[in-house]
């Protein structure tokens, strides 16, 4: 069975009816690796790409809004440089063209780059139901456990909204410098009102947020001892393990360093003269 | 409704200019219906997880990873592959320049990499460094052939940009 729809409206009315037996899918730079490896052998699929404006970037009332389908390719050119910078260190233009926010979202790997960014933006992500309608969850409670989010069999990632004209950062650490996959990467946003976003990837079973490091900086500010103290307190918000890219130790030390060289990095930009 | 896996979808598209009609089944991918079911065995498969290259070819103008690609997806689109590039015994610029500099070993990469320099080209004739690497990243020669890969591509881009 293959659906592929050409509207939003038929894409949730086949996900509602058909739920798991049919696996959405869009660039397939997940999906159809795993079926490649044997890991994966879906009953039928539910194709996005044929869904119109599913791909496409808006901006208004000075957020972005985003489609599931917008690929990485689409994000990189945005003026938002983490979520820039990370779209644009995921792969090669042959990924980056196919893979999507969406897909990166519901893959929910803790090594993904776009939803490290998106946490730092603090973005909400919108899951649609054909007759339930749409709910909008804050991207920090989307996350439940290791590749286990919100989203429910029978719902579709219709959306995430991020602001535009954030202070943001990113810093990724790979084995190699291009069709990388993160050692550790950090993303922080700081919202016009002063407040930090600090989020890892690859450190924990999820994407995550480090209020503990949040949590001295938003109270002291960006003074050398509160970098100093944000950057260390980062451990306790942690929990890496040991694989085959790098040991926890390694992770942890590493997670250290981007916190404190990335509050600097906006430290710096905040002194800028406004452009 | 019982999905089943077998059963087939029909796909028009468009492969080198050639209005195509195509029956695959779901979880086919492009690279396989192109080198299987229609004989163009120029687009190359190795390592099947997007990490190679070797499988990149043109989608509506833009480099893919074709082993990532179901057939069945592609459905109103414009396919172009190695096999399209050269007119009758005039070949293109890039495979050209790949046989003057030598930037074909094995081979098996060269595909793929003149794919993925020509839409690099075709957006950007003349590129910087950085906007060369970004767009070349993601194809992997083994035999190490870099320096005469790039050597190729730069002598492409100087004809290109003229």
């Amino acid at each position: 069975m293959f659906s592929q729809p050409t509207t939003l409206e038929e894409a949730l009315d086949v996900r509602a009816r058909c739920g798991p037996d049919l696996l959405p899918i869009a660039g397939g730079t997940d999906i159809v690796v795993a079926m490649n490896r044997g890991q994966l052998r879906p009953a039928g699929f539910l194709d996005l790409t044929h869904v119109r404006g599913l791909d496409a970037v808006r901006h208004e009332n000075g957020r972005y809004e985003c489609g599931g389908a917008a690929t990485h390719a689409t994000l990189s050119r945005l003026p938002v440089e983490a979520l820039a910078e990370a779209a644009l260190s995921v792969g090669g233009p042959a990924i980056r063209n196919r893979g999507t926010i969406g897909g990166n979202l519901v893959t929910a790997s803790p090594a993904g780059d776009g939803c490290v960014a998106l946490l730092a933006l603090d973005a909400d992500v919108e899951l649609a139901h054909a007759s339930r309608g749409r709910r909008v969850v804050p991207l920090r409670e989307y996350f439940l456990g290791y590749r286990k989010t919100a989203l429910l069999a029978d719902e579709l990632i219709t959306r995430v909204r991020f602001p535009k004209d954030w202070i943001t950062a990113w810093y990724k650490i790979g084995k190699r410098g291009s069709v990388n996959i993160s050692v550790v990467c950090c993303a922080i946003g700081r919202s016009p009102t002063g407040l930090f976003h600090i989020a890892l990837g690859s450190v924990a079973a999820t994407p995550i947020r480090a209020p503990h490091a949040e949590e001295i900086v938003n109270r002291d500010g960006l003074t050398d001892g509160a970098i100093a103290e944000a950057a260390d307190a980062v451990r306790r918000d942690i929990s890496p393990i040991d694989d085959h890219r790098a040991s926890a130790k390694y992770r942890a030390a590493m997670s250290v360093t981007l916190v404190a060289r990335l509050l600097r990095r906006i430290r710096d930009r905040v002194k800028e003269p406004a452009r | 409704m019982t999905p089943e896996a077998d059963e087939m979808v029909a796909v028009e598209l468009a492969i080198n200019g050639k209005p195509t009609h195509l029956v695959v089944r779901p979880d086919e991918t492009l690279l396989f219906v192109l080198r299987d079911s229609i004989g163009l065995t120029g687009t190359k498969g190795a390592c099947l997880e997007g990490e190679c290259g070797s499988c990149t070819l043109l989608l509506n103008g833009a480099p893919v990873n074709s082993c990532l690609v179901l057939a069945a997806q592609v459905h109103g689109g414009r396919v172009e592959t190695i096999e399209g590039l050269a007119h009758g015994d005039k070949l293109h610029v890039l495979q050209r320049k790949f046989i003057e500099s030598g930037a074909a070993q094995c081979g098996y990469c060269t595909p793929g990499l003149i794919m993925a320099a020509k839409a690099l080209l075709d957006e950007t004739p003349n590129p910087d460094e950085e906007t060369f690497f970004r767009g070349m990243e993601g194809n992997i020669c083994r035999c190490t052939g870099y320096t005469s890969i790039c050597e190729a591509i730069r002598g492409a881009a100087r004809e290109w940009s003229r």
